[in-house]
């Protein structure tokens, strides 16, 4: 096969692939739940720590003013709330049962309008998932009257024992009033790779 | 036009078609400017990569499809010239250089060959202000109309022809500049 067909038939995959992506995440995207679904697409595996002795999460100060959020287990998200407060950051957290989301509108999202206001945006640059557990959040992305929304949906299998659990997550900053979270099933949870599976620990 | 343009990115026939009208012109593009098999192969996918990116922003009355294709090129090879062929999403997806199998090298040495003339005409060209070089490059080598090369450099056609008219004057001397290449 000359390299011209090889090249048409990566880029026939290419194609195939992108439509694939758009299917799974896309149309729900810019539509009502907008940018939510673009972060929740970015589902990671994410070593999140058991046991009852630890607190639920651990916030520490960064030297570059970014501040570190561990996540041991989904639950006093109204404390974590207070705590981000107190370090200059509104945020609203919700955490989430395995295959639901947050229905529909929650505000005016920052870069919201399409991907390419996604891109760069406060919203896409306030919090950075880190690929070994946990989140820096950047206060200077979240301005006055101003709301760093975050969703955790958490994994099916919360039992294993093994400490690698996968959950999803959305992360965007909303302008002004952020509409309570009202819980719905998510019609993609089974589509995206990840997510509800395979289960926990596998 | 411009719905069938906009397919190209997401329908395989209609992609395919278009690939197949554009590939020869786009290896030669690339052919006039790079003188390595394996680059000018991976370069070819670059572009049409970009092609699908970028799909959308075709205007059917702004001008043809191979100006517009030709702008697409000129980004994708100084970008990639920038990124110096790092972390290529394409070549980095198929780990590496794509093999290229004796025949296919030896078409390319071929084409690159076939180009060098123009490659020599880039050498005199280099001193010239970058804007100026742009159009002169895009008529005179790459056989465009001067309101083809505006729209494939995104400038207006006025100003690429004040361009082309002071780079010619530059280069006087040189006779292939002045007569252009046969195409």
């Amino acid at each position: 096969m000359s390299f011209e067909e090889r090249i048409l038939m990566e880029l026939k995959a290419e194609i195939t692939a992108r439509a694939d992506r758009r299917r799974r995440t896309g149309r729900r995207l810019f539509t009502g739940a907008a940018v939510a679904g673009l972060a929740a697409a970015a589902a990671i595996a994410v070593p999140l720590l058991t046991g009852s002795e630890r607190s639920a999460y651990a916030v520490t100060k960064n030297g570059d003013g970014t501040i570190n959020v561990k996540l041991n287990e989904f639950r006093d998200a109204d404390k974590l709330e207070q705590d981000l407060k107190r370090m200059g950051v509104t945020a609203d957290i919700t955490y989430l049962k395995p295959g639901k989301t947050c229905r529909g509108d929650r505000g005016e999202i920052v870069g919201g309008g399409s991907p390419e206001e996604w891109k760069g945006s406060a919203s896409e640059k306030a919090v950075r998932l880190l690929p070994r557990g946990g989140m820096d959040i950047d206060p200077r992305y979240v301005g006055d009257g101003q709301t760093l929304v975050m969703a955790f949906t958490e994994n099916a299998d919360q039992t294993s024992e093994k400490p690698q659990v996968l959950w999803q997550f959305a992360g965007y900053v909303v302008n002004g009033q952020v509409k309570p979270c009202v819980v719905a099933d998510d019609p993609t949870w089974n589509d995206i790779d990840g997510p509800g599976r395979p289960p926990a620990g596998s | 036009m411009l719905r069938k343009q906009a397919g190209i990115a997401t329908d395989h026939v209609a992609f395919e078609a278009f690939y197949r009208r554009h590939v020869d012109a786009v290896t030669r593009f690339l052919a006039r400017r790079v003188d390595d098999p394996h680059t000018v192969a991976d370069l070819v996918a670059e572009v049409f990569m970009a092609v699908l990116d970028s799909a959308h922003t075709y205007r059917a009355g702004l001008g043809t499809e191979i100006a517009w294709l030709y702008g697409v090129a000129r980004n994708t090879l100084s970008a990639e010239r920038r990124r110096a062929f790092k972390e290529s999403r394409l070549t980095s997806r198929v780990s590496g250089r794509r093999p290229l199998d004796t025949d296919d090298v030896a078409r390319l040495e071929e084409r690159i060959d076939a180009e060098g003339p123009a490659r020599k005409v880039f050498q005199a060209m280099a001193d010239l202000p970058e804007g100026e070089r742009a159009v002169l490059e895009l008529v005179v080598i790459d056989q465009l109309t001067v309101t083809e090369a505006a729209m494939a450099l995104g400038i207006r056609s006025g100003t690429a022809k004040v361009r082309l008219h002071r780079a010619r004057r530059t280069l006087r001397g040189l006779p292939f500049v002045m007569e252009g290449t046969p195409g």
